[in-house]
């Protein structure tokens, strides 16, 4: 089974320039769990900010949100596989870099993320088609 | 088991289980043609697809009068009927969704989710004929319903966002909107018919078994 036909192609994004305020924001008001965050110096650059990252690196701290710019929060570089990739090769690399998500590029362009959710959606799928031998 | 003695003793039963076969199987025909048309901007392929409706009439019409001249003990019929009239339902949508594709001026911020939603149309249909070979072969169907059910949260999902998208695109009249959240609501209505038909295999499987 291929990526793409479980991966979420709705992304949110914010700029890295933004307040960890406006990404809390963000992140409550759309009830997600991370950002994709565009770094301006280049259009490819990207992070990301989680709410792991924002619930360790800041608030459990006790530092203000509202003073700090999401680019000190961000983890970079995020991880990718291409579109059209087996839908294992893309769990090797969430187990090989410990990692929540693994987003799905078309050679730079970001077009969709695979959550930990969707990859246990996509396996009771592939066992329901008897194709988990394969 | 009860099932194989309904399959074993008539023919009639067989040639209508041989029916329905043939039916899911030419739903899962047209809705690969559709998303093949879609992809290719193929408006030939996709007259097809509103022609495999027409096929699809006629071989609802061979089960039910099959099931009706004595397939099948009374209390089953209603249910396989049933099936089979969700199965239509969902060749309708499959033909309006490929008749307002013809008609509507699709927008490129919508295009690649309408193909995902065709793409995974199909793959939930085809998750639907494997249920089905599921039912006659007297294995579970747990998982395959499951599996049916995830797809269709996943075209949901979709859906959400193609409208949240089709919202802020600007239309040139009220009949260009109108064919494109026809073509929307149709091409999402598939796979709610296909999740019902499959929760009717599950109400026959243990119909059946009962």
């Amino acid at each position: 089974m291929i990526v793409d036909e479980f991966m979420t192609s709705k992304i949110e994004t914010i700029r890295a320039d933004r307040s960890v305020y406006d990404a809390l924001e963000k992140m409550v008001d759309k009830r997600i769990r991370y950002l994709l965050v565009e770094f301006e110096e280049k259009e490819t650059d990207y992070g990301i900010i989680t709410a792991r990252d924002l619930v360790h690196k800041v608030l459990i701290k006790n530092l203000d949100p509202g003073e700090m710019k999401v680019s000190e929060v961000a983890s970079k570089p995020i991880w990718c596989v291409e579109k059209g990739a087996d839908l294992r090769e893309a769990i090797a690399l969430m187990a090989k870099h410990n990692i929540a998500r693994a987003f799905i590029c078309d050679k730079e362009k970001i077009i969709g993320v695979l959550s930990m959710q969707d990859v246990m959606a996509a396996v009771l799928v592939v066992r329901a088609r008897g194709e988990n031998d394969s | 088991m009860i099932l194989k003695k309904i399959l074993s003793l008539g023919k009639k039963e067989a040639i209508a289980m041989e029916g329905i076969n043939r039916h899911v199987t030419l739903l899962c025909d047209a809705c690969w043609k559709f998303n093949t048309a879609a992809e290719g901007r193929n408006r030939n392929l996709m007259q097809t697809v509103i022609e495999m409706e027409r096929e699809g009439d006629s071989i609802r019409r061979e089960i039910i009068s099959f099931i009706y001249r004595g397939a099948f003990l009374p209390y089953f019929r209603p249910n396989l009927c049933r099936f089979v009239e969700i199965l239509d339902s969902v060749f309708d949508y499959l033909q309006d969704a490929a008749f307002n594709y013809l008609i509507a001026q699709l927008p490129e911020s919508i295009e690649t989710e309408c193909n995902r939603v065709a793409y995974l149309n199909a793959r939930m249909c085809e998750m639907l004929l494997i249920m089905l070979d599921a039912l006659l072969n007297q294995a579970d169907l747990r998982e395959k319903k499951l599996a049916v059910r995830i797809y269709e949260k996943k075209i949901d999902d979709i859906k959400f966002s193609l409208i949240e998208t089709v919202r802020k695109t600007p239309v040139a009249d009220f009949w260009q909107g109108r064919v494109l959240a026809d073509f929307i609501d149709h091409l999402t209505l598939i796979s709610d018919g296909i999740e019902d038909a499959s929760d009717y295999l599950e109400i026959i499987s243990m119909s059946m078994r009962a």
